[in-house]
């Protein structure tokens, strides 16, 4: 009797062992940042043709120092991305009188600088956008994926790392943290 | 006896030997070809060391961007930044284990495929060792039971003996 109730234990064991590989779905992406709480690494990105008249060709984080930050990587065969553009766009506009700086940065994308104007003009973004041509920026900020959306604080330091679409919700709660 | 063995036997003269023949600057040609030749030779195998090398590290580390897949397997953009900068800093001459302390000051601990050594990762490395070592104690103690009770004398009721005796000599079956 023990062991018929041993065998159907081990075997219910296997089973539900089974069924949660089968439907635990996809891993868990939300990895933390290992930047998170640190100075936000350096970058010098070469910024698209139509933000040279207000940013200059290339925008150095290093000289934006003393000024909040929000970092949004992006990809054009992003899906989500076109989710979270226009958010940021309007959060940009609501805010670009203050001193927060927004800055886009269009990476694992190789070449694909039109794909990567299109992107820009379908959701009229303003705020400087750059190509992270090679991904070193991507691979010096310990990127998972895109989008990926870092909020900076005026001493340069990562405050929050958002992986996934942003949101008025997450913009809101970290745009006053950051500008605190 | 200034005159060769040829001159003196027949007069016939022979060739000179084949390098004094040459002019200097023939030889210096000859030379230099050749000493390019080693020194490309010298650097293709310095290459497919760097390379060898480059994938070696790379295959210690996570793609960040793909599901199960190492650096040296992964064809994404990232993956192959990451190879690139391997192969750069390994130019730098720096040692695997600063090549990873940089990926993992950017991508924690995470990015490494095999979990380090140390803090609760050490449970990973050792929970395996537990695990075997009490499966070869229980094993143990069930093996001797059995043994124990295999040598116990089995007991017998007398009449069952007694027919199965009885049985045997009828010659019944």
């Amino acid at each position: 009797m023990t062991r018929i109730v041993l065998i159907v234990v081990g075997v219910a064991l296997l089973g539900g062992l089974f069924a949660f590989g089968l439907l635990r779905g996809e891993p868990n992406r939300d990895i933390p940042s290992a930047i998170v709480g640190k100075q936000a690494p350096n970058f010098v990105l070469p910024l698209y043709e139509r933000f040279h008249p207000d940013f200059g060709e290339s925008l150095e984080l290093a000289a934006q120092v003393g000024r909040p930050m929000v970092v949004n990587f992006w990809a054009s065969w992003c899906a989500p991305c076109y989710e979270e553009a226009p958010v940021l766009q309007s959060y940009w506009e609501r805010f670009q009188d203050t001193d927060v700086l927004f800055v886009g940065i269009q990476t694992q994308d190789r070449q694909q600088y039109d794909a990567g104007r299109a992107f820009m003009d379908q959701f009229g973004l303003s705020f400087p956008n750059g190509m992270d041509d090679a991904s070193a920026v991507s691979v010096e900020w310990g990127l998972f994926g895109v989008p990926e959306t870092y909020f900076i604080n005026r001493d340069g330091t990562v405050e929050y790392r958002l992986v996934g679409p942003v949101t008025a919700a997450v913009l809101d709660e970290q745009l006053a943290a950051i500008l605190r | 006896m200034t005159g060769t063995c040829a001159q003196r036997r027949g007069g016939t003269r022979l060739p000179a030997p084949v390098d004094a023949r040459r002019p200097l600057p023939t030889l210096i040609l000859r030379l230099l070809v050749t000493s390019i030749a080693v020194l490309a030779g010298l650097a293709a195998a310095q290459e497919v060391e760097l390379e060898s090398r480059v994938f070696e590290i790379a295959r210690q580390l996570r793609c960040p961007v793909c599901v199960s897949e190492s650096v040296a397997d992964s064809s994404a953009q990232l993956a192959q930044q990451m190879r690139e900068l391997i192969q750069q800093q390994l130019e730098e001459g720096r040692s695997e284990a600063q090549i990873f302390s940089y990926f993992t000051n950017r991508y924690g601990d995470w990015i490494m495929l095999e979990p380090p050594r140390r803090g609760i990762h050490l449970v990973v490395w050792l929970l395996p060792v537990v695990a075997a070592l009490l499966g070869v104690g229980v094993v143990t103690v069930l093996v001797r039971r059995w043994l124990a009770s295999a040598r116990e004398p089995i007991e017998v009721d007398q009449a069952d003996l007694d027919r199965v005796r009885a049985d045997l000599e009828s010659g019944a079956s």
